[in-house]
């Protein structure tokens, strides 16, 4: 296949390429590497002089000390608790409201630009009076309270995830059924739901990898009992030195899951970045 | 055949009851409507109720909600801080896009093609978009933080001379650590993006050109940029309203400081509204924000839909 | 019994009229092909009889009922796709025997008809496996097998064979005639293949344009087609079309040539005329010209051997005509030869009308 010409230098020596590719992996990987390495170093060795690269004695007293003293233990599992929640709600929501926006086109351009809007919205506009509303309400600090907001927050990439996967299949299939006996509901649940699932699996785990990370919400919204992963690290800020480990443990920690989520689903990048926009 | 006259007609399927039909009339509706209701709940309610808010005098220092008219909104105006911290929105947004933007792009160009160990390039690439902002900007600050950082080191071993520079403390270093930050994070949103786009062009317009005898530049700006004309749009109006929004790695790493040096518009209407309690003025602040915002998102949205890619 | 009477139907949708005024009947246990070019409005038609589209005017009524707020499920119809629109989670015996177990049929008599249908159809063998493993043909009997196992009263085929290789089309043609005859039941089938219409069809409705241009049985539009467009869609290869002029008791071409007036012709007044002349009435001129005919001598400029026959084409009044002729009468082009042209199954078009007079 003729790719070179796609590159808008031809026939180039491909070393400048290895080379480009290469100093940007390092530019991804040395952060990271870093902070696994704060996370296993023995104290002593933070301030040390050229800096460690390697720990000769590692150690996982950071990580003890992030999810036991600093209470990291109990933000994973809000967190789960939450996003967890939010996602199985978003993705179920989502996909009946795209199913019904894909084949019946219901509300027109209208409501679609509406869910769609919502993704833009800046998150303080919003939070602001949600926060009045939930104190009003006894929701503050609560997980309901938070399900909710996180479901709502996750809902317009879940719609227009699985919008975009359900104009993808046929729709022959979907009205074969309703000749074949079926009423519209027993359709959706019994052929296009099936079909879907891929596109569900992807939307959901987009939709828990952005509970998961999420900060803004959850720093005004939960404080002592619900407090959620990505809160916990305000502990560690206005370094004195002594957290670095702790703080790189439970990043470690936190990161991993979402990491390994994401790669699982990357086919489904593009769709779910461009709110399904463009099909990867 | 005969053996068919012993498959007679099952005839028609029973009725609905009259639940089942009015659902089944009212389908579409039906799928909608959690949804919508829960939007509604929390987006459009809240700001309704914000609406309210800010013609009032809602602040957890003063008792009660008297009605002040524009006052909420005159107070943002004045501040300083106010202005000062839309200015620094818009020049670190349009830095961090223009950044990842071209950084992304050229990530693009050289892994259209296929080649060994491809696959993991790529997994490796994406990494920062699926991790907390918390947490990147927790990482950039381990790297970069006096003394415990490395990079003060690695530079100066890399200029032959000393390198002390405050990343998180020194203006303008501190805004170029702001900006590292987020072009770690989101330049895979970019490239992610510009690469499906690339992808999707069909190859005998490349294979068309190429026994044309049309060289490599203007292959590019005949064919690849009207091509990529629409993705680009999307991926630059997604990321920009995202990037303006511009919260967590501030929160995480230096705080808005040192003062108000790197506060974000996000950041200060956080810090009027959580941390000095004025609530209406935050909210004042926030309309304004919002407004500008949907202003923008309309412009670039109309944009976006005019050129949109099949 | 199954009879359907559709009464001045009418199709809108984004301000376009897919279908005007529709009126057809469908006699019980025929086989009617709605056939037409591209967006003629001939599936749509089919599925608003199936339900599956809405009816801006008009009634269809199936067996004297009328269906237009009746859901598909209501209408004990079958119907096959163009993609087959099988499910692919399911497996051919789960796809076939799904309509049944929505009626709550007993598995016993799902087993039986199940395993009645794919004998039939020759799948027997085919029961555990998924779609996605069966080869095109399999796949359309799989689908047609799913409308015969309910033997519901109305069998309805949107463009079923458009997706199979050529080879493939021809065999299971043929099937879904045997198929008819078998089962006896009212079928409507629509195409944009005339060659499906033609072989299989009791009646054909021609549609462009969300009109009906003619219906009738394959063979009258076929010898009697009442414009030239019906005229032109029917017959593979196509109708010639050549203007002319009647002076007396000859029409003149262009570029002076004559031939007679068909004798059916009545119309006195008629000056411009356009000529219809099939390929097949076109043939190598003999000794004698027979009442009727003309001999013309024509160089032929192309010549397309199909096997027994050849396609060539020469110019006649000015147009590229084709004749077919036995491929061994004309071996290349740039041949001289005399053709023998049969006035008397030609047909006579009004220019202004396009209608056959």
């Amino acid at each position: 296949m003729a790719m070179t010409s796609m590159r808008p230098h031809r026939r180039r020596a491909p070393i400048g390429r290895i080379v480009f590719i290469g100093i940007y992996l390092l530019f991804v990987l040395v952060p990271l590497y870093w902070m696994f390495i704060t996370s296993i170093k023995p104290s002593d060795d933070y301030l040390a002089v050229p800096p460690v690269w390697f720990p000769k004695a590692p150690t996982l007293v950071h990580y003890t000390a992030a999810l036991f003293a600093y209470r990291g233990l109990q933000g994973i599992i809000n967190s789960l608790i939450i996003s967890l929640s939010a996602t199985v709600l978003s993705a179920f929501l989502g996909t009946l409201m795209a199913y019904s926006l894909a084949r019946f086109n219901t509300g027109g351009k209208h409501l679609a630009f509406w869910v769609l809007s919502q993704r833009f919205l800046p998150p303080v506009a919003i939070v602001l009076p949600i926060f009045l509303i939930y104190r009003m309400f006894g929701l503050h600090d609560t997980y309901i309270g938070m399900i909710i907001a996180y479901t709502v927050f996750t809902l317009p990439v879940s719609v227009w995830m699985m919008f975009a996967y359900f104009r993808g299949i046929p729709k022959s299939m979907e009205e074969a059924a309703l000749v074949d006996g079926c009423s519209r509901w027993l359709s959706f649940r019994k052929i296009a739901l099936p079909l879907a699932i891929p596109g569900i699996v992807a939307a959901a785990i987009f939709a828990f990898i952005a509970c998961w990370t999420e900060f803004f919400f959850a720093l005004i919204l939960t404080s002592r009992y619900t407090f959620t992963l990505p809160t916990v690290f305000r502990a560690f800020l206005g370094f004195q030195g002594a957290q670095y480990g702790e703080a790189s443990a439970l990043a470690i920690v936190s990161l991993v899951p979402s990491i390994v989520l994401g790669t699982l689903v990357q086919k489904h990048l593009v769709r779910g970045l461009t709110l399904g926009a463009v099909r990867g | 055949m005969a053996q068919f006259s012993i498959m007679k007609g099952v005839g028609t399927i029973p009725r609905m009851s009259a639940i089942s039909e009015w659902s089944d009339r009212n389908f579409k509706w039906l799928l909608v409507a959690p949804a919508v209701l829960l939007i509604l709940a929390l987006s459009v309610y809240p700001l309704l109720f914000s609406v309210w808010v800010v013609f009032v005098n809602y602040d957890f220092q003063i008792p009660g909600h008297a009605f002040v008219g524009l006052k909420n909104f005159q107070q943002v105006f004045a501040d300083p801080v106010a202005r000062w911290s839309l200015v620094l929105t818009v020049v670190l947004s349009a830095a961090n896009v223009t950044i990842e933007f071209l950084l992304g792009l050229a990530l693009a160009l050289t892994m259209v093609k296929n080649f060994r160990g491809r696959g993991l390039v790529m997994s490796i690439i994406i990494v920062p978009l699926f991790i907390s902002p918390v947490i990147v900007g927790q990482a950039w600050t381990l790297l970069l933080q006096r003394p415990f950082g490395p990079t003060n080191y690695m530079l100066s071993l890399l200029f032959g001379h000393d390198v002390a520079i405050g990343w998180l403390t020194e203006s303008p270093w501190l805004y170029f650590a702001l900006i590292i930050a987020d072009v770690w994070q989101w330049t895979p949103f970019m490239f992610v993006i510009l690469l499906a786009g690339l992808t999707s062009i069909p190859s005998n317009l490349y294979e068309a050109a190429e026994l044309d005898g049309v060289d490599g530049w203007q292959v590019f700006w005949s064919i690849t940029v009207p091509f990529l004309g629409p993705m680009i749009m999307l991926a630059i109006t997604f990321r920009l309203l995202d990037a303006v929004k511009l919260f967590d790695t501030i929160f995480i790493m230096t705080g808005g400081g040192p003062g108000t040096k790197t506060y974000t518009a996000s950041f200060y209407l956080y810090t009027v509204g959580f941390a000095q309690f004025h609530i209406s003025q935050a909210t004042a602040g926030s309309w304004i924000f919002l407004i500008i915002t949907v202003v923008v998102v309309s412009v670039l949205v109309r944009r976006l839909l005019e050129v949109e890619p099949t | 019994m199954t009879t359907v009477k559709i009464t001045d139907l009418e199709k809108e949708y984004h301000g376009v009229r897919a279908l005007r005024g529709i009126d057809l009947e469908v006699e019980d246990g025929e086989f009617v092909v709605l056939v037409g070019p591209s967006g003629c409005g001939k599936s749509t038609l089919l599925r608003m009889i199936a339900g599956l589209e809405d009816i801006t005017g008009g009634t269809i009524a199936i067996d004297g009922e009328i269906v237009n707020d009746m859901r598909p499920r209501d209408r004990n119809v079958a119907m096959v796709f163009q993609d087959y629109a099988l499910y692919p989670h399911m497996t051919v015996e789960k796809n076939i025997g799904f309509a049944l177990r929505a009626r709550k049929i007993p598995e016993s008599e799902i087993a039986t008809r199940v395993d009645t249908t794919t004998r039939m159809l020759g799948i027997g063998a085919l029961h555990q496996r998924y779609p996605r493993q069966l080869s095109g043909g399999q796949r359309q009997r799989v689908a047609i097998g799913r409308a015969i196992v309910r033997d519901a009263r109305l069998f309805l085929f949107d463009e079923p064979l458009s997706n199979l290789d050529a080879q493939l089309r021809d065999d299971m043609r043929a099937e879904i005639k045997r198929l008819h005859q078998d089962l006896g039941r009212t079928m409507i089938y629509v195409t944009h293949d005339q060659i499906e219409a033609m072989t299989l069809a009791d009646r054909i409705v021609l549609l462009r344009d969300g009109v009906i241009e003619q219906e009738g049985s394959p063979l009258d539009l076929y010898e009697r087609p009442n414009s030239k467009f019906v005229a032109g869609f029917l017959g593979s290869p196509k109708m010639n079309f050549i203007p002319g002029t009647i002076l007396g008791r000859d029409i003149t071409l262009a570029g002076g040539m004559k031939l007679p007036l068909p004798p059916h012709f009545k119309n006195a007044k008629q000056k411009d005329v356009i000529i219809g002349l099939r390929p097949q009435h076109i043939s190598v001129a003999g000794k004698t010209v027979a009442s009727g005919h003309a001999h013309v001598p024509v160089t032929i400029e192309l010549v397309q051997p199909t096997g027994s026959r050849s396609h060539v084409t020469f110019p006649l009044g000015g147009v590229a005509s084709v004749a077919e002729v036995d491929v061994h009468d004309v071996k290349s082009p740039g041949e001289k030869i005399a053709l023998d042209i049969n006035m008397t199954r030609a047909i006579i078009i009004d220019p202004q009308s396009e209608k056959v007079i």
